[in-house]
């Protein structure tokens, strides 16, 4: 194991530390990688070093996703690490996806998808919601 | 006596008139909102699912629908974030009551030099960070293990965190309330007009209601003071591991009196192996059998990810020099103690923000432990309060030890060493997808409070489908305290209008049919 990835592990084993005082998560399971696997990308994405997620944003609609999502789909966040064990973990976080949809995303989010609850209308109205789709859907329809 | 919220032309009448005092657009009663705003992490979501919900954005708008709610004779559920899951998420425990969903109130005044802070119910951890980070004001947070939810509504919940400011609802300083009638008051010193020491000074003149509003229904908090911690030049620690069960008795009574004597500051969480591991792993990489884990299959996961069977971590904050003196004292206790592994960490003030709840930095990632078992996971809190005596802890983790095996769920708990008790904060884990799982986890909880109940312990905080269950162990004289509940919510809300069935206080009009 390299000593970064050991540095990451050890971050995310300390982070389990923090388990148990209400909670929420993020997508299941699949034919997934285990959390030691893809080269470190997962554990290094998920800890961001083990340092504060960065919650910079370049335009309005990147701040709009970093204020409603960013705290789990960024560094550091249940749905980045959860993802990372079922697509590549390079594409764990939203923002590098190059798949996604702005129909997909607005359905995942109001409907919920494995482990994440459904967003309701009082925390991220649907024009929110229609400006972060189209963020991350980047004109994919 | 019906337990049961109205619906058809009185519902839709009370909605239309909450449309004429927020906008129709901030009422939200499609099936799809019912749906939205029910426990994500409940087997059955439709056992509380609430009728619609309403988002006002301002008190006054708080007052109106309240004042409608009495009119149209409809529950409203309070909601901060929604958050609170593990605890019942938005969902109300009356199935049929409207969500009143304060999110949209997000205000924030931090009041730099005297660190504090006034938030509305909206205002989540990561909200707040950004806030002091974008201000460059040196003030820090204590954050819970999953930063996602209500800096106000975990504090009122009592939820917990990890610095010296970990124990929330005791850092409330004054707040503003709409009382069941559309009343507004401010507690402690808000209470005089103009006052300047409002989020300063805790007691005010008179009785003091701030805690009245913590796990109750008396009213709507709208807006609430906390105090922030100033950044420390230090945090000085270790992360320990333990290699055996039995560790734990020790381990508490050798932190117990550095607690009590206030040398060690935050409340150190002594996690087992399953804490650390459902975080970076998933049951099935490890074995295929369904029954209880081997103790092969656990020894594998520790030299995997180097864990002991128990893990604490300790932090002390404040100028180098004092953290250094009491990391000293820390380390002469544990001296020729057997620890597995004694891991130091230190950070100071100029290096980069720790990503970490030590540093109250918000995270949400801990709670992918929700995915132990694959498929839809879930979780629940269930959190007796213990003596600090290490004997009594672990006689409380092998009996539940034992309860966990016995329903097929895998052991996963904390014990959290408050200044004059332990709290046993268990995590049960789930996946929504195996009924009969799910139907265990429920038979497994009813289990584990009779057997802490067996032992006059009781727990600290439930969630919604299980708060007549926990109420009525409280039972002295008769359960004198739930009389005296509910003889102030006959009071302030004759109408039974606020989260009728929080904490196991009901209405007057619902209280024949104890679940």
């Amino acid at each position: 194991m390299s000593g970064t990835m050991r540095t990451a592990l050890l971050a995310l084993a300390l982070c389990g530390a923090f388990a148990g005082c209400g909670a929420r998560s993020e997508q299941g399971n699949a034919a997934a990688s285990n959390a030691e696997t893809g080269n470190g990308t997962q554990v290094k994405n998920a800890t961001g070093g083990g340092l504060m997620q960065d919650r910079s944003f370049k335009s309005p609609e990147e701040a709009l996703f970093v204020e409603k999502c960013g705290m789990c789909h960024r560094q550091m966040g249940m749905g980045t690490v959860i993802l990372a064990r079922r697509v590549d973990p390079k594409e764990a976080m939203l923002e590098q996806r190059s798949d996604l949809t702005e129909s997909f995303v607005i359905q995942a989010a109001r409907s919920g998808i494995g482990n994440m609850p459904r967003i309701q209308r009082g925390e991220v109205s649907d024009v929110q919601l229609a400006t972060i789709a189209r963020y991350l859907g980047k004109g994919r329809k | 006596m019906t337990r049961a919220a109205p619906s058809g032309s009185q519902l839709a009448a009370a909605l239309k008139a909450f449309a004429g005092a927020v906008g129709a657009a901030n009422v939200f009663s499609a099936p799809d909102d019912q749906v939205a705003y029910s426990d994500h992490y409940s087997p059955d979501e439709t056992r509380h699912q609430p009728a619609a919900a309403v988002a006002p954005a301002t008190v006054e708008e708080v007052q109106a629908i309240v004042r409608l709610a009495n009119q149209h004779k409809v529950p409203l559920w309070p909601i901060s974030r929604g958050k609170n899951f593990g605890y019942g998420g938005a969902a109300p425990v009356l199935k049929g009551s409207v969500v009143l969903d304060l999110t949209r109130m997000k205000k924030i005044e931090v009041d730099p030099d005297n660190g504090t802070v006034l938030v509305e119910p909206g205002v989540g951890f990561f909200d707040l960070y950004d806030y002091l980070q974008k201000n460059r004001i040196p003030l820090w947070l204590s954050v819970p293990g999953n930063s996602w939810g209500s800096v106000a509504g975990n504090a009122l919940d009592r939820g917990v965190g990890y610095t010296p400011y970990g124990d929330h609802s005791a850092r409330i300083c004054g707040m503003e309330v709409v009382l069941p009638d559309g009343d507004v008051v401010r507690t402690g010193m808000g209470a005089m007009n103009g006052s300047s020491t409002w989020q300063l000074y805790r007691n005010g003149f008179g009785p003091s209601w701030d805690q009245m509003f913590c796990q109750s229904n008396f009213g709507i908090v709208t807006k609430l003071g906390l105090w922030l911690m100033p950044e420390p030049e230090a945090v000085l620690g270790v992360d320990y591991e333990f290699d055996k069960p039995d560790d734990l008795a020790w381990v508490i009574d050798t932190i117990m009196p550095l607690r009590k004597e206030g040398i060690i500051q935050q409340s150190p969480s002594i996690g087992n192996w399953l804490r650390s591991a459902s975080v970076m792993t998933t049951r099935d990489q490890w074995t295929k059998d369904k029954g209880p884990l081997g103790e092969d299959v656990v020894t594998a996961i520790r030299k995997r990810f180097n864990i002991g069977w128990w893990s604490v971590q300790i932090r002390f904050y404040g100028p180098i020099e004092i953290a250094q003196a009491s990391l000293n004292v820390l380390t002469k206790a544990m001296n020729g103690k057997p620890v597995l592994l004694a891991k130091p960490a230190k950070w100071m003030r100029g290096d980069p923000p720790e990503g970490s709840p030590f540093s109250g930095v918000p995270i949400t990632f801990p709670l992918a432990n929700a995915n132990w078992y694959g498929g839809r996971g879930g979780h629940m809190g269930y959190s007796p309060v213990l003596p600090p005596k290490g004997d009594l802890a672990l006689d409380q983790f092998k009996r539940t030890y034992d309860l966990y095996r016995r329903y097929g769920i895998d052991y996963h708990a904390s014990f959290a060493l408050g200044e004059r008790s332990v709290t046993n904060v268990n995590q049960i884990l789930f996946d929504r997808d195996d009924p009969a799982m799910m139907q265990r986890v429920d038979q497994f909880f009813h289990a584990l409070v009779a057997d802490a109940k067996a032992k006059g312990y009781a727990e600290y905080r439930t969630h919604i489908e299980y708060m007549d269950l926990v109420a009525s162990t409280y039972d002295f004289n008769g359960g004198a305290l739930r009389r005296l509940n509910e003889k102030v919510k006959d009071a302030l809300d004759p109408n039974g209008i606020v989260a009728p069935g929080k904490s196991g206080i009901w209405p007057a009009s619902m209280r024949e049919t104890r679940a």
